[in-house]
């Protein structure tokens, strides 16, 4: 910002600093902390009146737990702030008394007077409807309207219903749960992972407390990795996406882990069919410091290993997975708190043939990740965190038979700095603003191959090292009492850097030398400026229109030989060849409230283009990777998708839930793929339902149901074939030209509590009065696919017969993963 | 490796299956060429047509899918030959059986079939190590064309057999080991068939004609200049229906075995066709490949024209 910049701007809309003198001081001041600079024109706003803040935290009153996205409602005023994600909030206001209404989902209102003539610190403590079920009659279930933010595309999901709704093998399942939202797509059974709006799954940053996990499931893609048990909040952005968010094109998924109860010793675990998981928590200092610890593990290898019988080839073979999240946070005082959490998680899948001469393999992978964060509170107005990350993916896989051994590993290592400001200058302003930075090393498949004492000479490709940097800022600004304004700007920066082992090669694609770059040289740098801007228009009290643009950058890109995600899937960097992917989102919605906000509705249409999508050359395969760059076999176009999602979600009653409908449409059109004619992207999906119900019949019986249906998935199928040497040769032509059945299934459960209360008798008074169980269990009964529908996982063709005497037959055949499957789990906690 | 997420599957799933119908779209036919030639051996050029997937297949239909009439011509060294078609029994014991290794059909069989092929008759004009043959096709209205160089043939430097010890108490099965040292320039390409010459209790030979299992085409990205030993399985008969290639004994070669052994020398285009046919062949129904088409070195049609150089040798299987 120059000089003269900052003195006109000063002078025109600040009183204080009239006389511009103070420019000189303040510009050094800037220089130093050059952080503040975009908000000192907006610090300069507030200062008009005598104005005073109350700020502080929004926390469960039994537990502790910070409560995120709470709505803070100041009645004289009409107008509310929320809290960030550590529940804190902060609201500037003229000098006066007002009235603060608390109000969260699943908890009882709370009013407090404030008497604001200095700077208030108010800490508001909520009480769960539970808790307070007799006293007081439960108003609102809401954390923040639809109708008053300027979201779109945004979805908080309630992690205490998920238990209720029914789930494959009674495994609760966070990424499989989103996948019921309109605008997410799965990709069926034996998948975790999710298509937002016509993007691949590596185009979804998620998130778990500020760490980037790369791989987000576990069994092939069968479960996620994400304990229900140890989760407090799921952010799901599929659009208009802040300028906070980056790194991905499609969407956000934002896991907040429980902080842990700081108020007394609780546990809670539950026993189901294929695994179990325990979950502590307790005070370390009481209303200090915290921690909580969740493990669970699943013992289908324990299970399974007696009905291997043990003269078969596989005797000795084993699965399993296992996971454990971490948490511990520390509150110095008011102003400084710290957090440290991690999560590891381990898939295990051993073949041991026991005969001599059989295939033996072990094939360990997972992610960990450790966030350690410091909250500060520099004054009323202004929040920072800063968190410091590693995040860690690996694969490897390592066979032999005979003599012959191999070993395949990949894995990517994150090491991240995360700065970042909440600002609150005034009520009408909800100003974030910081810096991300993240030092990438990137494994790619890397192949060690020997026959007895003979290595074959494959080199050992080289780690690829990587910058990712950013800044941003946005505002979310009332502009008047209709129209609010999210404004935001994001500048990234990435550059694949030294030590780097490149290959040359000619046009045919042979190898004609190497070159190699030192450590910390620059091979590829990429930059971008992402806007983004959403905007809310409110027609009355119960309707409102938004829209929304957005662009954002990715640089970093999953490339995957297979058609369905496999753990061999590799993560790699922009560089030489492959230029970061772009995408831009153009989005308009229409939010309406019904029957006295009993039920919330909306439909959204986007329209999104995306530049530098990548997949693999035709007939590329992970063999073809050895002597030779990570980018050896890609090939680069474009994308674009267009849609409409209709929502309507009942909120209240003993029936609640949604429906979910999308249309939509997405191509992609490259070069060397068809001759360059646009084809159907493996996420197109024309239709699109979803159902979610959950029925309270009492306070012991709650029933939860589900109902999907999709559009075939788009899949390549052969034309035409023909004989070499005997053998059928097939011959393909449009990708993804064709569509397999459609998927649908209904699901249903049925969860059974013990009692909340008890009847105590005092022995003196003989008075019988009612306590809460300290104990408390359920059992949920859940059927997947009640109707047993045969859902398509692959087509294939079979080849049976000679052609000889009778003639060859090819039948096309249908692969389904799984029938009607009943599953019981047993929870408990205390 | 592919097969892997299957075995998972099949140990924790109750997986299932059912037959359905596809309607596949229908694609213009297409011309498949499978031709070679060998240091002092005459050229062989087959002409197929492709089918629509669901077709009936019987030998009928397959000897119906095969092109008579074409005009096909070599160009070499400043000549062209123009090759004659050759059909059933007219066919000599050396083409018939080039014919065999070709289709995958008994040649006995062949002679008597509605079947042609494509080769030269003049006494000069055979295959010359390092000469580059430019094969040119008209037929049905297509023009199609390929340039092949035959380099030069590497030798094994021994083939013996061993014994796999993998079922218990097994002292009969085992695989073709053979050690090769390759050259230390860039771009060999190499391909194994194997033939078992001894002959069944009915008199017939055990294989009628040479098979090169899937996965037995080599390139030496990764072993050039080494000296290295690997072992081959048996390939099968595909539309053969031989005890031996359904239980225990599939892909082994057995104690008793006489096995003849070709060794291909192949260029760079010739091998990228042979390993993307094993994958293709090798992947009909394999969810977790890629569908990936073969790589042609024929403008205007599919299939291979290969100069071949060829090393020979025979195993006697003891155990």
């Amino acid at each position: 910002m120059a000089t003269t910049r900052c003195a006109s701007s000063l002078r025109r809309n600040s009183p204080t600093f009239r006389d511009g003198y103070f420019c000189a001081p303040l510009f050094a001041l800037m220089r130093l902390r050059h952080l503040f600079a975009p908000l000192l024109f907006l610090l300069s706003l507030s200062v008009l009146a005598q104005r005073y803040s109350v700020s502080g935290y929004v926390t469960d009153s039994a537990t502790g737990e910070a409560l995120i996205g709470a709505s803070v409602f100041i009645e004289e005023i009409g107008k509310g702030v929320g809290t960030n994600n550590y529940g804190y909030y902060s609201a500037t206001l003229p000098q006066g008394e007002y009235t603060l209404v608390v109000k969260y989902i699943g908890y009882a209102d709370l009013r407090r007077k404030v008497d604001l003539t200095a700077d208030r610190k108010v800490n508001l403590k909520l009480r769960t409807t539970v808790q307070v079920m007799q006293a007081v009659e439960v108003k609102s279930d809401r954390t923040k309207s639809d109708l008053e933010s300027t979201d779109m595309g945004r979805m908080d999901v309630d992690v205490t219903k998920l238990q209720t709704l029914p789930a494959l093998l009674g495994e609760v399942d966070i990424l499989k749960t989103i996948q019921y939202l309109p605008g997410v797509q799965s990709n069926g059974e034996g998948n975790s992972g999710f298509y937002v709006r016509g993007g691949g799954p590596d185009q979804n940053l998620i998130l778990l407390d500020e760490a980037t996990v790369y791989n987000a499931s576990h069994l092939f893609g069968f479960f996620s990795v994400f304990n229900a048990d140890a989760v407090k909040d799921i952010e799901l952005i599929k659009g208009g996406m802040p300028a906070y968010y980056g790194g991905r094109t499609s969407s956000v998924l934002a896991i907040t882990m429980k902080d842990g109860n700081d108020q007394e010793f609780h546990g809670e675990g539950g026993i189901g069919l294929i695994s179990s998981r325990l979950t502590l928590e307790g005070p370390i200092v009481k209303e200090r410091s915290s921690f909580i610890v969740s493990a669970r593990r699943t013992y289908v290898d324990v299970l399974a290993k007696p009905f291997i019988n043990p003269e078969s080839t596989f005797a000795g073979s084993g699965y399993y997975f296992y996971d454990i999240n971490a948490k511990a946070n520390y509150r110095l005082s008011d102003k400084d708190r710290f957090f440290l959490s991690g999560y590891f998680g381990r898939d295990v899948f051993d073949l041991n043939g026991n005969q001599p001469g059989s295939p033996k393999f072990k094939i360990p992978w997972g992610n960990a990740t450790v966030s350690g964060r410091w909250n500060h509170v520099f004054g009323p107005k202004l929040f920072l965190n800063t968190t410091a990350i590693i995040s860690d993916y690996k694969f490897s896989f390592a066979g032999g038979q005979d003599q012959f051994g191999f070993k395949l590993s990949s894995g990517i290592r994150d090491y991240g700095l995360k700065v970042d400001f909440n600002l609150y200058p005034n009520i009408r302003h909800n100003v974030r603003y910081g810096f991300q930075y993240t030092y990438h090393i990137y494994t790619p498949s890397t192949v060690a191959v020997n026959s007895g004492d003979v290595p074959f000479n494959i080199d050992t490709p080289s780690k690829l090292n990587a910058h990712e940097a950013a800044v941003y800022v946005q505002d979310d600004f009332d502009i008047t009492d209709r129209l609010r304004l999210n404004a935001g700007l994001r500048f990234s920066w990435f550059a694949h850097v030294g030590p780097f082992h490149e290959y040359i090669t000619d046009a045919a694609g042979n190898t004609t030398g190497t070159r190699d770059y030192g450590s910390g040289d620059i091979i590829a740098q990429y930059s971008g400026i992402e806007p983004r801007v959403a905007l809310r228009y409110s027609l009355d009290k119960k309707n409102s229109l938004k829209a929304s643009v957005n662009r954002n950058m990715q640089y970093v890109h999953l490339a995957s030989f297979s058609s369905i995600g496999l753990p061999t899937d590799t993560w790699i960097p922009s560089g030489k060849n492959v230029k970061p992917q772009e995408a831009v989102q153009y989005a308009l919605g229409w939010f309406r409230d019904l029957k006295e906000r009993k039920y919330e509705g909306s439909i959204e249409v986007y329209y999104k283009d995306m530049a530098n999508q990548i997949e693999y050359a035709e007939g590329a395969s992970p063999q073809d990777g050895g002597n030779a760059n990570y980018d050896f076999a890609l090939v680069f176009g474009k994308g674009w998708s267009y849609g409409a999602e209709l929502f309507l979600k009942r909120r209240l009653g003993k029936l609640t839930g949604w429906v979910g409908y999308t249309w939509s449409k997405t191509e992609r059109k490259f070069p060397d793929v068809d001759n360059g004619e646009p084809f159907p992207s493996r996420w197109d999906r024309r239709n699109d339902i979803s159902v979610v119900a959950g029925y309270e019949l009492n306070d012991r019986w709650t029933f939860g149901g589900t109902f999907v249906y999709s559009t075939g998935q788009a899949a390549t199928l052969p034309v035409q074939r023909y004989f070499i040497e005997g053998r059928l040769v097939s011959r393909f032509t449009q990708r993804n030209g064709f569509r397999m059945a459609a998927y649908h299934r209904m699901d249903l459960a049925a969860t059974l509590k013990n009692k909340p209360t008890k009847q105590v008798t005092d022995p003196t008074t003989g008075e019988v009065s009612t306590v809460q169980r300290k104990y408390r269990s359920s059992w949920t009964f859940s059927i997947y696919n009640i109707y047993n529908r045969k859902n398509p996982y692959f087509y294939y063709f079979d080849a049976s017969g000679n052609t000889g005497t009778v003639g060859l037959t090819i039948q096309a055949k249908q692969v389904s993963l799984f029938s009607i499957l009943p599953s019981v789990t047993w929870n408990f906690e205390f | 490796m592919k097969l892997l997420p299957f075995i998972l599957l099949l140990l924790l799933l109750s997986s299932c299956e059912k037959d359905i119908t596809v309607d596949l779209p229908v694609y213009p036919v297409e011309l498949v060429v499978d031709g070679h030639i060998q240091p002092g051996e005459r050229p062989f050029v087959l002409i197929t047509r492709t089918q629509g997937y669901f077709d009936p297949t019987d030998l009928n239909s397959i000897a119906n899918s095969f092109v008579n009439d074409a005009t096909v011509t070599i160009s070499t060294n400043g000549e062209v030959w123009t090759l004659q078609q050759v059909c059933g029994s007219a066919l000599d014991p050396a083409t018939l059986q080039d014919a065999g290794d070709a289709t995958g059909i008994d040649p006995a069989l062949l002679a008597f079939a509605n079947f042609c092929v494509y080769t030269t008759t003049g006494a000069q004009q055979l295959g010359v190590i390092g000469q580059t043959y430019r094969l040119d096709i008209s037929a049905e209205g297509k023009t199609l064309s390929a340039v092949s160089t035959i380099p030069n043939p590497v030798p094994l430097d021994s083939v013996w057999f061993q014994l796999a010890l993998q079922v218990p108490g097994d002292d009969s099965l085992g695989f073709a080991w053979a050690r090769i040292s390759d050259p230390d320039t860039m771009g060999n390409g190499y391909r194994w068939a194997a033939q078992r010459i001894n002959h069944r209790a009915t008199g017939q030979m055990k294989d009628p004609f040479y098979i090169s299992p899937l996965g037995s085409a080599y390139n030496d990205k990764y072993i050039n200049g080494l000296t290295f030993e690997f072992n081959e399985a048996r390939g099968r008969q595909f539309f053969g229906n031989n005890p031996e290639d359904e239980n225990e004994e599939q892909g082994y070669f057995k104690v008793g075995d006489t096995i003849a052994v070709k060794a291909y020398s192949i260029g760079t285009k010739e091998y990228d066709f042979y390993s993307s046919y094993d994958t293709n062949v090798g992947s009909l129904g394999d969810l977790f490949s890629t569908p990936a088409n073969v790589k042609s070195n024929i403008t205007g049609g599919l299939g291979i024209w290969a100069g071949r150089g060829v090393y020979l040798d025979t195993i006697i299987c003891l155990p």
